[in-house]
């Protein structure tokens, strides 16, 4: 089970020739962004979002849209990061295991790379996302059960997201969690000689607690969890820290992750709280004013929406079976060439909506 | 025996050289017992369950249209064309030879009528037509040079059957059949014979299992047996040997207890290398058996690098966190099959993996997933 030591050959040059396991994750691959990406895809969410909100608020009512003050990409994260600390709350009423509650926070985070609140309130959003968490970490609850312990919330409007979420997480729900680097680190470091247990026990608890603080930051769109485990528990313990870095890396005089551990540690020190309540009740009292109406069940633009849909949706049964009708007319019941070919446009051009 | 007299109990009903041709037909209605007097609803089963004839509460005749209410023991048999008729019909037309069928008009023999195994006539066709082409389609893989070859030849077998069952171009198809019949009468033959001494080897290695299951029993009987009589035997030496002894009478009934349990042992020790033989032969023989070698599956035959070579797991570690799983006699939390070393190694693997990975600088790589790409991507299907 466990491979055999190779303390001559170096890691790094082992993985040139190997995709390593980590590489291969969807995390790497799809969630994976530096600083300036992550502010860069919010703020032209943002403006993409505030523009078609405002073309949805002129054609209810023209005119209507200057007064609104619309939210910008700061306000939005700062709304998603209160409800982030949300989710932990919840797990801790349903005492839900670690797992359950990244997860959900990982996905919640993700969700809002893709999509705004303007859209989706992440009230709601939460709630599907821990419970979606849930069923992808196998911890899984009826969903009446979970839904009858949260006030105001029935099993449909948890059940309604279900499908969105999931898509705009493109279906990634395997995460690589820091915490279960921390469990590694804190195992492994009891085989460095001469570490004092008590002093180890107290540093794992302390890395522990930032470990949750990360989870509000922005640190694992970023870093790798287990750098992100590392300065946690370099934040505890420095010199112990290091002391196993060095000892991961026995063929480098300087490893280069003990570099990345600072910036880390500076996200994690100053993004790691919880937003003040104050501010993000601004927030919301803002975001009732300038929500995409087409959103909103009932109002004008939503039914109008509705409508829109279901004429297209119309008109699109109408051509199929037109073009069905052809095709059986011509004897074949699978159509022939011509036939399949505009069906195939027809399918085409209905998902830009 | 049994099976010859099964239709005493009304409960086999063999479907004989069931093939489309009329003359091989020989399941005779008189032979029959009608069963739907004692049964009623899904038909008649056999031992196993199966319905060997099928019959339902709405059957009615056809040509005289009498029906279950009318004649409860009526019972339907199936024409060579697939038309049902009772029996009193098929006694009253066909009994001075061969008439024509009331309904399709082909001419018919009483012999050839059989009992209906399907709810559904077509299906009853199919099974027939299948059976008759199986019987002579008979090539295996061993006879083409290659897989695309036989699965040509699969296809045009199958072009067949569904020309039969459907009725298309009949004449054209028999007259392929006969052309194929006459191409390949040597091959169809050697494969008969092939297929029949597979099945002759089946029922030998049937019997030879069935006479050493016997063996075995009689040799457990006689063993029994000769243990009763030991154990008379010592008994009756105890009392013996008490009776003219002036011995410590304990001493004397501990003595031979320990020279009975000595047997006992003995005894134990040569059946069960007797059952070991047996077991050993039994699993040579599945193992000659086998016709496809059983190549063990491997999942996951990738390359990836797993951090092997950057940790080494102890086998125990000092850790509250999963005290309560290791601590847990029942194994109730390790019923799924959860072990702890492998927790470990994952936590192991996981605490290096990328470790040495640099994070992303810039704006210059290609995102992961078109976000900016129209609008605010918005993936409406969900009834917000």
């Amino acid at each position: 089970m466990t491979a055999t030591p190779a303390p001559q050959s170096e890691p790094v040059a082992s993985t040139s020739s190997q995709q390593s396991i980590y590489e291969a994750s969807t995390q790497y691959r799809h969630w994976r962004f530096s600083q300036e990406e992550l502010a860069n895809m919010r703020s032209s969410l943002n403006l993409d979002a505030v523009s078609a909100i405002r073309h949805a608020f002129e054609n209810d009512s023209p005119g209507s849209s200057t007064s609104v003050a619309f939210l910008n990409a700061e306000e939005e994260h700062l709304l998603v990061k209160l409800y982030v600390g949300k989710i932990s709350q919840l797990c801790g009423h349903f005492r839900f295991p670690e797992e359950v509650e990244a997860t959900a926070v990982t996905y919640l985070k993700r969700f809002y790379l893709k999509n705004t609140v303007m859209d989706w309130h992440p009230k709601n959003v939460m709630l599907t996302a821990l419970f979606l968490a849930t069923k992808t970490t196998n911890n899984p609850i009826s969903l009446e059960s979970y839904a009858s312990h949260i006030p105001r919330t029935a099993p449909s409007d948890v059940l309604d997201l279900e499908f969105l979420v999931a898509q705009s997480l493109g279906f990634d729900f395997a995460v690589w969690h820091p915490h279960r680097s921390l469990w590694g680190i804190w195992l492994d470091v009891q085989t460095i000689p001469d570490v004092s247990m008590d002093d180890l026990q107290k540093a794992h608890e302390a890395a522990t607690t930032h470990v949750r603080a990360a989870r509000l930051t922005d640190a694992e769109f970023v870093y790798t969890p287990s750098q992100i485990a590392l300065a946690c528990f370099s934040l505890a313990s420095p010199t112990l820290a290091s002391t196993w870095a060095r000892a991961k890396f026995p063929s480098l005089p300087h490893p280069p992750v003990l570099d990345v551990l600072e910036p880390i540690k500076a996200i994690i020190l100053r993004n790691g709280s919880p937003p003040d309540v104050e501010a993000v009740r601004e927030v919301d009292r803002r975001l009732r004013l300038c929500k995409n109406p087409e959103k909103i069940v009932g109002s004008n633009a939503y039914n109008k929406k509705l409508q829109e849909k279901e004429k297209k949706a119309e008109e699109k049964r109408k051509r199929k079976a037109e073009a069905a009708r052809i095709a059986m007319e011509e004897g074949d019941p699978f159509g022939s060439e011509l036939a399949k070919k505009a069906a195939a446009e027809l399918d085409d051009d209905d998902d830009d909506d | 025996m049994a099976q010859r007299n099964g239709w005493l109990r009304g409960t086999i009903i063999r479907k004989s050289g069931a093939s489309t041709g009329g003359s091989t037909r020989t399941g005779t209605p008189s032979q029959v017992q009608s069963t739907s007097a004692t049964i009623y609803g899904g038909g008649v089963k056999d031992p196993s369950g199966r319905t060997s004839e099928y019959f339902s509460m709405d059957d009615q005749c056809p040509v005289c249209k009498s029906d279950r209410y009318l004649n409860p023991k009526l019972r339907l048999l199936v024409s060579a064309c697939y038309h049902k008729m009772c029996e009193s019909c098929i006694d009253r037309l066909f009994t001075l030879g061969p008439a024509p069928c009331p309904i399709c008009n082909k001419i018919l023999r009483k012999l050839a009528f059989t009992p209906q195994t399907f709810e559904d006539l077509t299906v009853e066709k199919e099974v027939a037509v299948r059976r008759r082409i199986a019987k002579e389609f008979n090539k295996r893989r061993e006879d083409f040079a290659d897989l695309r070859s036989y699965n040509d030849y699969l296809e045009w077998v199958e072009e067949i059957t569904f020309n039969l069952i459907n009725d298309i171009d009949v004449a054209e198809t028999e007259a392929r059949i006969q052309q194929y019949r006459v191409e390949n009468a040597a091959l169809i033959e050697l494969n008969i014979k092939r297929e029949e001494e597979y099945q002759r080897y089946l029922q030998e290695q049937e019997e030879a299992e069935r006479q050493e299951r016997e063996l075995r029993a009689q040799e457990l009987r006689r063993l029994e047996e000769e243990e009763r009589d030991e154990r008379e035997k010592a008994k009756q030496g105890i009392i013996d040997r008490l009776e003219t002894s002036d011995k410590d009478a304990a001493r004397l009934v501990a003595k031979s207890r320990a020279e009975a349990q000595k047997r006992a042992s003995a005894r134990a020790a040569s059946s069960s290398s007797f059952s070991q033989s047996s077991a050993r032969l039994l699993r040579s023989r599945a193992a000659q058996s086998t016709v496809v070698p059983d190549v063990p599956h491997i999942p996951l035959q990738d390359d990836y690098y797993g951090y092997g070579d950057m940790f080494v797991q102890r086998d125990t570690y000092y850790d509250p966190v999963s005290e309560a799983v290791r601590k847990d006699r029942e194994g109730i939390m390790r019923a799924g099959g959860y072990m702890i070393d492998q927790a470990w190694e994952r936590a192991l693997r996981f605490a290096v993996a990328g470790l040495e990975i640099a994070p992303p600088t810039g704006v210059s790589r290609q995102e992961g997933m078109a976000v900016g790409g129209k609008g605010p991507a918005d993936v409406v299907m969900a009834t917000a």
